[in-house]
């Protein structure tokens, strides 16, 4: 069959497209610290506030911790510690709990600072001008409390902190700015993505087929969709892709230990370090490579440094020199970003000249750069070096199947663990922003010892991607991931 | 041993990882003449300079191409893959996160490198790839030879415009910054 056929015959896996969330969420630390809440007088508030800044520095990292709480706005605990100590005074009305948050200085000094503003019996209000709100020799009773350093991931954390340490707020927007990225760009690109990525997937995996039979490779294949192609297209799916990639990493073993064409290679069923090639013989280094070589026009008519190119790589190697087939005069306003692409294309259909390319992926002497903007879907979870490759590439998003994670895998960020992770189920259009249950640090699962680093966004790295799961229908994780459990092997 | 010996032995091993580490230097040189970000690295098996290195980004279109995966491709012109488990890198900057991965995928015996990389470093500054469970042997990392002449190369890159990038920013009014006080250097490496 050729490689056309083989693409006509792509059925679409059915499934749906999960973001995969960011370690800041997954692994969020949970630190507390030791603080103070005061009684003090409910009509001096501001002037408490005043004074606490006056003297020590804010430390607006705890914004999310309410620095005023009624009394019956605490934990419970809180208020029965206060009932044991108060039995004797009854003006808990006329009083409000400040939180002293750390560094916090001593009690003396703390007493000191705020004796002015000490709960004393109602005063009239007439009477009370003077700076102090109470008597000279009142006694602020101070409440040691537990606060959490790190603002809430969700509501529900948020309100099983506020029962057990001081009322806390959740602010939807403020925290994912540093732990996840923006929720209206992951949505744009999740809308963008999954439509068409049941097709993309089952090209990636008849590539990995193909590296497989081939004897050349491990089963892996990837995909590189350029998204804003798809966005101009009517046609065929296959349009947007750019470039396809499978796995190589025998091709450097001796003629003798190559069985070309025979089905798998033997090396694949063990994992020896000294035959698995290398990672640039990766499916997903091979394919950023002819992205590479078509921005380069250096040569255009040969495939790129590694030499050997698949019948599937070389369709859409050479396939990446027709324009698409969509008439551009039907093109209502476009984007000018799409606008540029679309002249690119249009331009080359009118000249067929050498000197100018007609490939779909855009030359850098019309600005392509590395991957930027690209989408790349894998038939599996990319290793870690193959991770950062594809942050280094500038590509948009990496999707890969769930089951095809790996113990080597550098994108998950916590283990499948059915059914709790599948809380997205309930497909609203939106990314559920409540993370499951936070029980500290998940970045190593106990089944499998494999650590989860989710690189394809860490708040720590100077680039970042968005990545995605394909979960699909019917699929079961309960006996556990084929890559998790099977053959080791980087991806 | 006598007292004498190791000394010598102490000495002659130390101007080894210098002679490796100026040659690393020297490729990082050749990648600024080159425009492209300076890092240079030879691998080094059996006393000898079996490959070398620089990063290739701009130039080959392909954000992938750095020092470390150029240097390992022209070893393996020559020599068998399971040699690198006998082989030291030296390279001018810590090994970024994808480098790490692949030294430790490839078994490389050691990696010296000369100044740390807060952004991108694979070896202990971000991730610590080298020694975190995997299913590849760990390898030992040394950090800080020559760590200032690395961190020259970098500064004298990124006072220039980087022209090849697709908004090159104007940094007309930068001064060369020559001084080394205070530890933490951050670059926007690559």
């Amino acid at each position: 069959m050729d490689a056309q056929a083989v693409i006509d015959s792509v059925k679409p896996l059915a499934g749906q497209v999960l973001p995969v969330k960011t370690v800041q969420e997954t692994q969020a630390p949970e630190e507390f610290a030791d603080a103070y809440a005061a009684e003090v007088n409910v009509k001096c508030a501001s002037k408490v506030i005043k004074a606490l800044d006056s003297k020590f520095n804010r430390d607006t990292s705890l914004n999310h911790l309410r620095r005023f709480a009624k009394r019956n706005q605490l934990p419970e605990a809180l208020q029965s510690t206060i009932s044991q100590n108060q039995n004797n005074n009854g003006h808990s009305a006329h009083t409000i709990f400040v939180l002293i948050s750390p560094p916090t200085a001593d009690l003396d000094t703390l007493q000191t600072l705020l004796a002015p503003f000490a709960p004393g019996p109602p005063a009239p209000e007439e009477n009370h001008t003077t700076e102090a709100c109470s008597s000279d020799n009142a006694k602020i009773p101070f409440y040691p409390v537990r606060i959490p350093l790190q603002p809430p991931l969700n509501a529900r954390q948020a309100e099983k902190w506020t029962k057990a340490m001081w009322p806390v707020i959740f602010n939807p927007a403020a925290p994912r700015a540093n732990v996840a990225p923006p929720p209206q760009i992951l949505n744009r690109a999740l809308d963008s993505i999954k439509s068409r990525a049941g097709f993309y997937m089952a090209l990636a995996l008849i590539v990995a087929d193909e590296a497989e039979h081939s004897g050349l490779g491990r089963r892996v294949g990837a995909v590189i969709v350029d998204p804003a192609v798809e966005e101009t297209i009517e046609a065929e799916w296959d349009e947007a892709v750019v470039a396809v990639a499978g796995d190589a990493r025998y091709s450097r073993l001796e003629k003798s230990e190559l069985q070309l064409g025979q089905g798998p290679n033997p090396a694949s069923h063990t994992y020896n370090a000294d035959l698995e090639g290398g990672p640039e013989l990766h499916a997903l280094m091979r394919a950023v490579d002819i992205v590479a070589c078509r921005r380069r026009e250096d040569n255009t008519a040969s495939a790129p440094d590694n030499g050997y190119l698949s019948p599937l790589e070389s369709h859409f190697f050479y396939q990446s020199d027709a324009p698409p087939v969509t008439d551009t005069t039907d093109i209502s306003p476009i984007p000018e970003k799409l606008q540029k692409i679309d002249t690119t294309t249009s331009h080359c259909t009118k000249s067929a000249g050498p000197a100018v390319s007609k490939s779909r992926i855009r030359p850098r002497t019309l600005g392509g750069y590395l991957c930027t903007d690209l989408d790349v879907y894998l038939s599996r979870e990319p290793c870690l070096c193959c991770s950062m490759g594809v942050l280094l590439s500038r590509f948009r998003s990496v999707v890969f199947p769930r089951r095809g994670r790996m113990v080597s895998g550098g994108i998950a960020s916590e283990p499948v663990v059915s059914p709790i992770c599948d809380n997205d189920n309930d497909d609203d259009g939106e990314i559920d922003a409540e993370p499951i249950e936070n029980t500290g640090d998940k970045s190593r699962d106990p089944q499998n010892n494999r650590k989860y680093y989710g690189l394809h966004w860490r708040k720590e790295l100077n680039w970042r991607a968005l990545g995605f799961e394909f979960v699909e229908d019917g699929v079961s994780f309960e006996m556990g991931i084929e890559g998790e459990t099977g053959v080791a092997f980087h991806a | 041993m006598d007292a004498t010996h190791n000394f010598l032995d102490v000495s002659r091993e130390s101007s080894k990882h210098a002679y490796f580490m100026k040659q690393a230097l020297l490729m990082g040189e050749k990648a600024l003449q080159a425009n492209e970000t300076p890092v240079g690295c030879v691998l080094v098996y059996d006393s000898q300079i079996v490959g070398t290195g620089m990063n290739d980004t701009n130039k080959s279109m392909n954000g992938t191409r750095h020092a470390e995966f150029i240097a390992i491709q022209e070893m393996l012109q020559s020599h068998p893959r399971s040699h690198l488990h006998s082989t030291d890198l030296y390279v001018t900057v810590e090994p970024c996160v994808m480098c790490a991965s692949a030294l430790r995928q490839y078994q490389i015996r050691a990696v010296y490198f000369g100044c740390g990389n807060e952004r991108f470093g694979g070896t202990g500054s971000v991730l610590s790839l080298h020694s975190d469970y995997a299913i590849d042997l760990p390898y030992p990392v040394h950090g800080g030879l020559f760590r200032k002449e690395a961190i020259m190369l970098l500064r004298r890159f990124y006072i220039q415009e980087n022209e090849k990038a697709p908004k090159p920013r104007p940094k007309k009014n930068r001064e060369l910054n020559t001084s080394f006080e205070g530890d933490a250097e951050s670059f926007d490496y690559m």
